[in-house]
């Protein structure tokens, strides 16, 4: 029963969540002058997918398209349990939380890739080609990148990092840190500008190129919570979690989350979408020996603020 | 077009109220005329918006005039839209469609008699039209077309160590690259493509042929749809040619204001160019600058000319200058020194350099083998030849002309006023205008009768097609559309 009780809040917080970053999204779309359409927007574009019909194409591969929606979300929704909302304010707390977290990125992009192998078209082939080269590509930034606050905090439980910060964010020791993680996040989310798997023009909607009505709008719903989780991670890793002064700690993480999504979506206005090759570029040249760097410097930092006990 | 057209699935019934305001992702659909107004309706309302493959659609937009080439590829479409779907048409309904009779295009009615129709073509109108579509009848399932087969060459090329195995992927007719359709067959090795092969021709309207079986004053309609994204400058190459003939020079006031008029349908062309460049590459912080630029522009240039060129631009018509509004000239310099600010902006934006940066570059040599005018070439002869280089030179260009238009209408001598003169007589005259995208030229052949004898036209996007297939070899995927969309193609007056 409490299990059941658990499962239902978290998919309710992420719907909640991802209504809050669609939101989000259309104000800084559309500035201070609409904000009464960017409220509406969101729940009129979900009604208008739930109307429309769910196309499945002829020759698709029946159980991989019809389920891919689903396994996004649900993968989804499994690694929200693991983030934590305030002291003991979490689903679930094992003693691994990040790994677990990470491990269970990767079932997304599989989930993308299905969808766009799916279809029996040619470009969702080719975006499900471009999805797995990021999939290579993302993991071992990010979980470079996420093992600094590991290393400082000497745990892998993500109530635990958070209270290793309460004295200092890591942020500020590991800002390298945290701009490594950044573009690992948007990565695996497939956002502007490393959207190029399900490109609008050159691929015609890529791996969601077939996808209509409900089912789009699952994945739509997945890939924005993903987003949102991301961010709560980020807020996990590097802002201190929960932890600020007057507010109660829901709130703390809360505002944080969405300052941090509305920093990174406002700076992705100013960027072109990269090319899948630039994309890889950027992730195995640069990202990867900076997050080496990234490690170096943590462990050195570590062992001289702290002397090794955290 | 997305590959997968056939589904198995039945439409889903509606069992959702309807909010006050409905979302509608649309589906535009370019006969070869709305690119600019596809440009400014993207940009208008958060309600409409703009989908690049039909399955997202709910809505099908298209733009008329539709050659009879492009209708199987219009109702893969209409067939391949998730159901409740509906269609709208943009012109002018059949009956009032008369000067273009003798033109090759379909009947766009009759293969969706439940579409409605504006015949007004402001974007605001179409956006009026767009938010209400829920009263329309929806689209039935149109019958299936038969498209041409068409037959792709495969390049030869060496065994290699890993085999892989080649991928034809047909971009268009559809797409977001071109002003208007047009298909590309790239053969491609995974990201690379390794040719190209280009299918033109679904805008071709038969113009030329069309104009000769008119009269003199007819065929001026007609020769505004030569490029009916730059309908000023063909018509003046045709009243240019026809006033050779007649041994007429205009006076200076007269040449002033047909060159402001054409100056200024260059700078809104790169404009409503550049806005679809920048969504094409998803750059929100350029496409707003661009649209709000464009729209500023075709605003002001609306509201300076008492009487639209396209009625003063005739034969031997001589016009009193007070057919200018009272110019704002400050206003008309503060968008020239945005436009050179945006440029500037552009030149030193690192990022979108990435995708523009020497990719796509053209010899200067080769471009004049191929009688390449305009933009494309001066980014060769000026600058380095590759996207970027054609971004900044048609942002300068705008710049530049927006300057000398503005300069031009400030004199304000009199002319007196006088009208047309239609009767040409017996010759050969060759006349050109510089185009948004090149030189346009005409040649037509008089024989002192009611028709022209021969009417010929050079079209300077007709000039490009051929280059595509030799400058997308050896391109990545993601750059070859890129490329193509900073040709600048306008396919309406590519096909004729």
């Amino acid at each position: 029963m409490n299990t059941l009780i658990t499962s239902l809040l978290v998919l309710a917080g992420l719907l909640v969540g991802v209504y809050a970053i669609a939101v989000l999204q259309q104000l800084l779309l559309l500035g201070p002058r609409q904000v009464g359409a960017a409220f509406q927007l969101p729940i009129a574009q979900a009604l208008l997918l739930l109307h429309q019909e769910d196309v499945l194409p002829a020759g698709a591969d029946f159980f991989l398209f019809r389920s891919a929606p689903f396994i996004a979300l649900s993968v989804v929704a499994l690694t929200a349990l693991v983030l934590p909302l305030g002291p003991r304010l979490i689903g679930f707390d094992p003693s691994i939380g990040l790994f677990y977290f990470i491990v269970l990125l990767s079932p997304f992009v599989v989930a993308m890739m299905n969808a766009g192998w799916s279809q029996n078209a040619k470009v969702g082939l080719f975006a499900t080609f471009r999805a797995a080269a990021y999939l290579i590509s993302y993991e071992v930034p990010f979980g470079f990148a996420a093992i600094g606050p590991v290393m400082a905090a000497q745990s892998l439980s993500t109530e635990r990092i958070v209270q290793s910060q309460a004295g200092l964010w890591y942020v500020v020791w590991q800002p390298l840190g945290l701009l490594i993680y950044l573009f690992a996040a948007l990565f695996v989310t497939f956002r502007h500008p490393f959207d190029s798997a399900m490109a609008g023009s050159e691929l015609e909607g890529g791996v969601f190129a077939e996808y209509s009505g409900p089912r789009l709008l699952l994945f739509k719903v997945a890939l924005d919570a993903l987003f949102l989780l991301l961010m709560g991670m980020g807020v996990v890793l590097f802002f201190g979690g929960w932890q600020g002064p007057f507010l109660p700690a829901p709130l703390w993480f809360v505002l944080k989350t969405f300052a941090l999504a509305a920093l990174v979506l406002w700076a992705t206005r100013f960027v072109p979408r990269l090319r899948p090759d630039q994309i890889l570029s950027l992730s195995w040249k640069i990202l990867l020996p900076a997050s080496l760097l990234n490690i170096t410097l943590v462990g050195i930092l570590t062992l001289l603020l702290t002397g090794g006990n955290p | 077009m997305t590959g997968n057209v056939e589904k198995v699935t039945t439409p889903r019934r509606g069992w959702f109220v309807q909010l006050t305001q409905q979302p509608r992702p649309y589906f535009a659909l370019d006969g070869g005329s709305g690119a600019h107004l596809f440009a400014a309706l993207s940009q208008q309302s958060p309600h409409a918006r703009q989908v690049y493959t039909p399955r997202h659609a709910d809505l099908l937009v298209i733009a008329e005039p539709v050659s009879q080439k492009l209708v199987p590829a219009l109702q893969e479409t209409a067939r391949t839209l998730a159901r409740p779907a509906r269609v709208l048409l943009i012109g002018a309904p059949e009956g009032r469609r008369d000067h273009f009779s003798g033109l090759d295009i379909a009947a766009i009615e009759n293969l969706f008699p439940d579409a409605h129709r504006v015949a007004a073509i402001t974007a605001q109108a179409v956006l009026e039209a767009v938010l209400n579509a829920e009263q329309w009848p929806k689209l039935l399932l149109p019958q299936q077309a038969e498209p041409e087969p068409i037959l792709i060459q495969i390049p030869h090329r060496q065994e290699q160590e890993i085999a892989t195995e080649l991928v034809v992927l047909s971009l268009g007719p559809l797409q977001p690259l071109t002003a208007g359709p047009l298909r590309l067959f790239l053969i491609c090795d995974g990201e690379q493509v390794l040719s190209a092969q280009v299918e033109a021709g679904y805008a071709h309207r038969g113009i030329a042929a069309a104009m000769q079986q008119t009269d003199w004053q007819h065929a001026l309609v007609l020769a505004r749809h030569l490029d009916p994204l730059a309908p000023v400058a063909s018509q003046l190459a045709y009243v240019q040619a026809i006033e050779y003939l007649q041994h007429w020079q205009p006076p200076e006031p007269v040449a002033n204001l047909r060159e402001a008029a054409v100056a200024f349908e260059r700078a809104q062309n790169h404009l409503w160019w550049l806005l679809r460049f920048a969504q094409l590459l998803a750059d929100t912080s350029l496409t707003d600058r661009a649209y709000d630029l464009a729209s500023t522009l075709a605003e002001h240039v609306a509201s300076l000319w008492r009487q639209s060129p396209s009625q003063w631009i005739s034969p031997q018509q001589m016009i009193a200058t007070s057919i200018v509004n009272d110019i704002s000239a400050s206003t008309l310099r503060q968008i020239a020194s945005r436009l050179d600010a945006l440029k500037s902006a552009v030149a030193r934006n690192r990022l979108l350099a990435l995708r523009t940066r020497d990719i796509g570059t053209l010899a200067t040599v080769r471009l004049k083998e191929a009688g390449v005018s305009g933009p494309v070439l001066q980014a060769s002869e000026q600058g380095a030849g590759d996207v970027q280089a054609r971004l900044l030179v048609r942002l300068e260009a705008a710049s530049l002309d927006v300057q000398s238009a503005s300069e031009m209408l400030e004199s304000k001598e009199r002319t007196m006023a006088h009208a047309a003169n239609w009767n040409v007589p017996t010759g050969e005259a060759h006349a050109t205008v510089e185009g948004p995208r090149g030189t346009i030229g005409i040649h037509i052949a008089s024989s002192g009768g009611e028709k022209p004898v021969n009417v010929q036209w050079q079209r300077p996007s007709a000039m490009l097609l051929p280059l595509l297939p030799e400058i997308l070899g050896g391109q990545l995927l993601a750059d070859a559309e890129v490329i193509v969309a900073s040709l600048g193609l306008a396919m309406a007056e590519a096909d004729g």
